[in-house]
């Protein structure tokens, strides 16, 4: 770690004055937790002018049951998603996500936003000024090539956000709000496979919340495959939530992490609906998540092994809910 | 004063320095307090080319800067071994890897040295830069070093006994080839030093995080050429050091020649990638070993090749390369040995010495082969092993001279207490059983510079208040090196140990030490403070005795009461027989050495130095993990070792230096590695860098094998190596007991276990095929 540049802090107390807040200061960052960001400011990555914490934003640390649905405000510390009882008891799946996070200290500051908006990372970006000066910088931050892929055109830094593919399982909203009010996307949207404008926001718009339907039936879990077994990104994630009637597959998601530039919902589940989840359609989720897991070389750990792990976590996982007590 | 009484050797005493560590007292190098100017180092971003010009006029412009200074003001290399030092502080001439230190600054504070850094100009011509030995050796190749031909740094041959009669007479003779990769110390306190010139007087003060506070000093003078008398090293707590501090390093002296050209305080704090770039870690090393052996498991002979990618400099890469091959010796009896070593330049950052110096990949591979043998002709692992114990006393071919020998017992605590015949073989799929032995020098029993001064000295100080001060020069650096000699001294004198207190590594203050490593510190520091306890004692019977009108010899010291042996008399307390020893003459200074007798110092051949000891310490462990099929995760469930340390001093401290070693040797055999990219280091992080975490690290039963050495201090010998060579052959042992694969490549990551799996599936696919189409 190097030096944390200087700069200036705003505690926003309303989402008004965070736009007024990022429209008088142009080089400006938004701070909720700051375990990604300020680290990513020591290695020199961006040195902006004006910090605007949103985490007093009202709302930001509600966790509450609406009529439609579960939402959680996006200022609420990982922790408290893993320890809190309507969490736990609604959507175990975004607790268990949650807990798998980085390290305890990380987990009491990061936010579920911040874990949401998480930036994308690469071996070739998440490194000190003097290495990235070196290596003529990337595509991401600096530089005109992607080390990566230095004959395409985009940049592939990966997605590590573990609560994302909890919550797009879940089939979750996200609320944003900006200059022009508020609104409610599927938090599909959120997303765009671009390792360096991976996020749809509007120039001026913040996540607010997220919302989640309550379901009943619904069984899911999440499973990151990594080194260690704590503070490691997801080499690959995998969350999957399916519902089961009788013998039969009533409903299947799959979701990604680590593998591609955004979180990544699979496509091609409805196939495997109305069957009962044996060896052949356990053998069919590995190949769907295979062929559409773009896994780069954006890790130490070689890309090969982010695909075939994804796709064996994903079957796996799926095997052992489909097999698990349907939940209440 | 606390009391702590009785029997000191033995004793599980925690370590006397815990308190400050645990409670955050105790003030690292970085924490000393001073107004001090701030140092960086303009580091190369070049692999390999040549310096026309480092142009620092804008840098020493900028307000703020109080001294810029480049290669142009050392022109003295350094190095540990002064056979080969061929390093400056700041490069001259010649960059030789991405993160060699070119230019460094002095300024008032953070922002204006890193906005002077930036001021700083390179011209430069690039070179063919090479990250592999094999191409580093390639014919052609740009020389890193105009007088090593073939980027060379040493080749070593040696060959002892009849190796192709040992092989004629082996009923099975087998070869394979093993490579481990790159791994670093990951050290938990990143470099830094705080160095003070006083320029009235030309003096120097340096604190800093070495385990070799001497060596630092010479080449301190060396390169400063500043007199030995105007420098003092001082090393305060240290975050570990693994080998990682075991030579003096280029921005110790950096931190002093700024310190020199600003006429003031310079402290020089590196980041965690900056400690990762100055390196000295175990080096990349591919080996060949062909062993010979007999249907009864009896080895023949054995010939070993190891090439090391050695990265730009020296360093101790002369040592390492000889520990690969002097260190096949003195574990089993094998007739006839031959070893080839090779030390390549490459530029990468230079390797050093790091726990188990040297032996740990050539065991490893060695091992390896030993059980794929085993396996082939039917033995079991521990009987292949025990068809080949030495008996001592003996000599090795190459000169070692053994008097102590546990591994015998050391196999069978492990294989007891693991289950071993009873689950071998028997457990379900996916979980295996592993076990290797392993061995390391209790100390290097020739010094580096022949001074012909003894090898360890200790000076003890009795003063009016009845306190004892142990002057020691050995370097603590969180091994527990000054709570064994306060246990030593404590023992001899039979006095409270609350009453010794350590001064430690004040150039000022204590008398010089080699410093800490080979495992040196217990066995040589320790007959050290043996012989001045021993000093000490005599000057207290003597006084003992006229008080009490009786022999010295006569008198005997239990828990601080000085009585005539036998009598009924009630005898003195330690403070009424200090007080008469002091009235002699007022305080009283012993001093205590050691030297190794010139038997131990090695054989005649060349290099026949590195490898010698007093006493070597042996291990053998059972690892047994679970082997994720799906992931290639492999999960170390549990580790039982057993470590022949002859005497345990303090049991308590061996078994967490045998549980450090086991498990740094499980950190190597599972996840680190450094990876470059183009000589950049992709790992220089502590998120990078897998460094395993409390998730990762399983049970480590200890069983401390007491074989006293008749010349370790009070029996005892090495405690804090020895156990880790052996974690990597028995982790793949283990694995290949779960799965069926034997990998031959280190470490054993989760996509290495699915392409063997996955090439497997293949490979019996195709043989599927053939068979079906014939």
């Amino acid at each position: 770690m190097s030096l944390l540049p200087s700069f200036e802090l705003i505690r926003a107390a309303s989402l008004a004055e965070v736009v007024a807040a990022r429209r008088s200061h142009a080089d400006c960052r938004l701070l909720a937790g700051g375990t990604d960001l300020i680290a990513n400011l020591r290695h020199g990555l961006g040195s902006p002018a004006t910090l605007v914490d949103i985490t007093g934003l009202p709302g930001m640390q509600e966790i509450a049951i609406e009529p439609a649905g579960l939402r959680i405000g996006a200022g609420v510390a990982l922790s408290r998603l893993v320890d809190d009882p309507l969490i736990r008891r609604q959507a175990p799946v975004l607790a268990e996500a949650a807990a798998a996070v980085a390290g305890p200290t990380h987990r009491a500051s990061a936010t579920l936003g911040g874990n949401l908006c998480l930036d994308t990372r690469c071996v070739f970006y998440n490194q000190s000024e003097w290495w990235r000066h070196s290596n003529d910088f990337c595509l991401k931050h600096r530089g005109t090539v992607c080390h990566v892929a230095p004959t395409g055109n985009r940049c592939h830094a990966a997605y590590s956000g573990d609560t994302a593919p909890a919550l797009l399982v879940l089939g979750a909203q996200a609320e944003l709000g900006g200059g022009g009010g508020k609104r409610w996307i599927a938090l599909d949207e959120l997303f765009r496979e671009d390792g360096a404008a991976h996020l749809a926001l509007g120039a001026d718009e913040v996540l607010l919340s997220v919302r989640l339907p309550i379901a009943a039936g619904l069984t899911a879990g999440y499973e990151k495959a990594r080194l260690r077994r704590a503070i490691d990104f997801p080499l690959a994630g995998v969350a999957v939530s399916l519902r089961r009637d009788g013998d039969a597959l009533a409903e299947l998601r799959i979701a990604l992490t680590g593998t591609n530039s955004r979180p990544l919902l699979v496509s091609g589940c409805e196939t495997l609906i109305g069957h009962p989840l044996d060896a052949d359609a356990l053998q069919q989720i590995g190949k769907l998540v295979q062929k559409q897991v773009a896994p780069m070389r954006t890790t130490i750990a070689p890309a090969h092994y982010r695909r075939r792990v994804a796709a064996a976590l994903a079957s796996r996982l799926a095997a052992r809910l489909f097999s698990a007590p349907t939940p209440a | 004063m606390t009391a702590l009484r009785g029997p000191a050797v033995g004793r599980r005493l925690p370590l006397i320095d815990g308190i400050e560590k645990v409670s955050g007292r105790a003030a690292y190098t970085a924490d000393l307090p001073a107004h001090a100017l701030v140092g960086r180092i303009l580091r190369s971003p070049y692999a390999h080319a040549e310096l026309l010009d480092v142009d620092v006029a804008a840098a020493r412009l900028l307000p703020g800067v109080v001294a810029v200074i480049t290669g142009a003001d050392c022109a003295k290399p350094f190095g540990v071994l002064p056979i080969s030092m061929n390093e400056y502080p700041l490069a001259r001439e010649r960059v030789r890897y991405r993160g060699e230190p070119v230019a460094a600054v002095a300024a008032v504070d953070d922002e204006t040295a890193e906005r002077a850094l930036a001021l700083i100009r390179l011209s430069v011509r690039e070179l063919p830069a090479y990250f592999s030995a094999e191409a580093a050796r390639a014919p052609g190749a740009v020389l890193l070093h105009d007088n090593q031909a073939g980027n060379v740094l040493r080749e070593v041959h040696d060959e002892f006994g009849d190796l192709a009669a040992g092989f004629a007479a082996a009923d099975l003779v087998r070869e394979a080839r093993y490579r481990c990769a790159e791994v670093a110390h990951g050290q938990m306190e990143p470099h830094a030093a705080l160095a003070e010139y006083d320029a009235e007087r030309r003096r120097l003060t340096l604190h800093s995080v070495t385990q070799v506070p001497y060596y630092l000093h010479l080449m301190l003078a060396h390169c400063l050429e500043l007199e030995e008398s105007q420098i003092r090293v001082v090393k305060p707590f240290v975050g570990g050091g693994f080998g990682a501090r075991v030579e003096p390093l280029n921005f110790e002296i950096v931190a002093a020649l700024l310190a020199r050209a600003a006429c003031g305080t310079v402290r020089l704090n590196l980041t965690r990638e900056e400690s990762f770039l100055t390196h000295r870690g175990r080096p990349e090393t591919e080996i060949r070993v062909k062993l010979g052996m007999t249907r009864q498991g009896r080895l023949t002979a054995a010939a070993c090749e190891v090439v090391q990618r050695g990265g730009a400099y020296a360093g101790y890469g002369i040592v390492t390369i000889l520990y690969a091959g002097s260190l096949l010796h003195g574990i089993y009896d094998i007739p006839a040995v031959k070893y080839d070593g090779c030390r390549v330049y490459t530029n990468t950052p230079p390797c050093g010495a790091m726990r188990g110096h040297g032996s740990v990949d050539a065991r490893h591979a060695f091992e390896c082969l030993l059980d794929t043998m085993a396996a082939e002709l039917g033995l079991d692992p521990f009987a292949v092993r025990r068809a080949n114990l030495l008996s001592v006393p003996t000599q090795t071919a190459n000169g070692i001279i053994i008097n102590s020998y546990g591994l015998p017992e050391c196999l069978d605590r492990v294989e007891r207490a693991s289950g071993w015949q009873a689950r071998k073989g028997r457990l379900p799929p996916g979980r295996g059983l592993g076990m290797a032995c392993s061995h390391y020098v209790s100390g290097a029993g020739k010094p580096i510079h022949r001074t012909g001064e003894p090898h360890a000295v200790v000076e003890l100080r009795l003063d009016f208040d009845g306190g004892i001060t142990i002057l020691t020069g050995a370097a603590d650096i969180g091994q527990g090196s000054s709570t064994i000699l306060v246990q030593a001294v404590g023992e001899i004198l039979g006095i409270d140990l609350g009453r010794l207190r350590v001064v430690a590594t004040d150039s000022a203050v204590t008398p010089k030490d080699n410093g800490s490593y080979s495992s040196r510190v217990t066995f040589m520091v320790g007959n050290a403070a043996i012989d001045a306890a021993q000093r000490l004692r005599d000057i207290l019977l003597a006084a003992a005795a006229r008080k009490l009108e009786s022999r010295p010899d006569r008198i005997e010291c239990v828990d601080e009461r000085f009585r005539v042996r036998g009598g009924e008399d009630p005898g003195l307390a330690f403070r009424e027989v200090a007080a008469a020893a002091l009235a002699q003459g007022g305080s009283i200074t012993v001093k205590g050495t050691f030297t190794v007798p010139v038997e131990y110092q090695g054989g005649k051949h060349r290099g026949g130095a590195v490898g010698s000891t007093m006493a070597l310490s042996y291990a053998a462990q059972v690892v047994e993990v679970d082997v994720d099929v799906d992931t290639g995760m492999v999960r170390v469930e549990k580790v039982w070792v057993a470590h022949d340390c002859g005497r345990a001093i303090n049991p308590l401290s061996v078994e967490g230096q045998v549980q450090g070693s086991v498990w740094m040797g499980m950190a190597q055999a599972l996840g680190e590695e450094t990876r470059y990219e183009g000589g950049l280091p992709l790992h220089a992080s502590l998120l990078g860098y897998p460094i395993p975490t409390i998730m990762e690290s399983p049970p480590i039963e200890v069983h401390i094998v007491e074989c006293l050495d008749p010349n370790g201090p009070f029996g005892a010998k090495e405690a804090s190596e020895g156990s880790l060579a052996g974690f990597l052959p028995a982790v793949t042992g283990a694995v290949a007991d779960a799965i069926g694969l034997r990998m031959t490549e280190l470490p054993i990551t989760p996509d290495r276990i699915l392409e063997a799996l996955a090439r497997r599936q293949r490979d019996s696919r195709i043989a599927a095929a053939r068979g079906a189409a014939s």
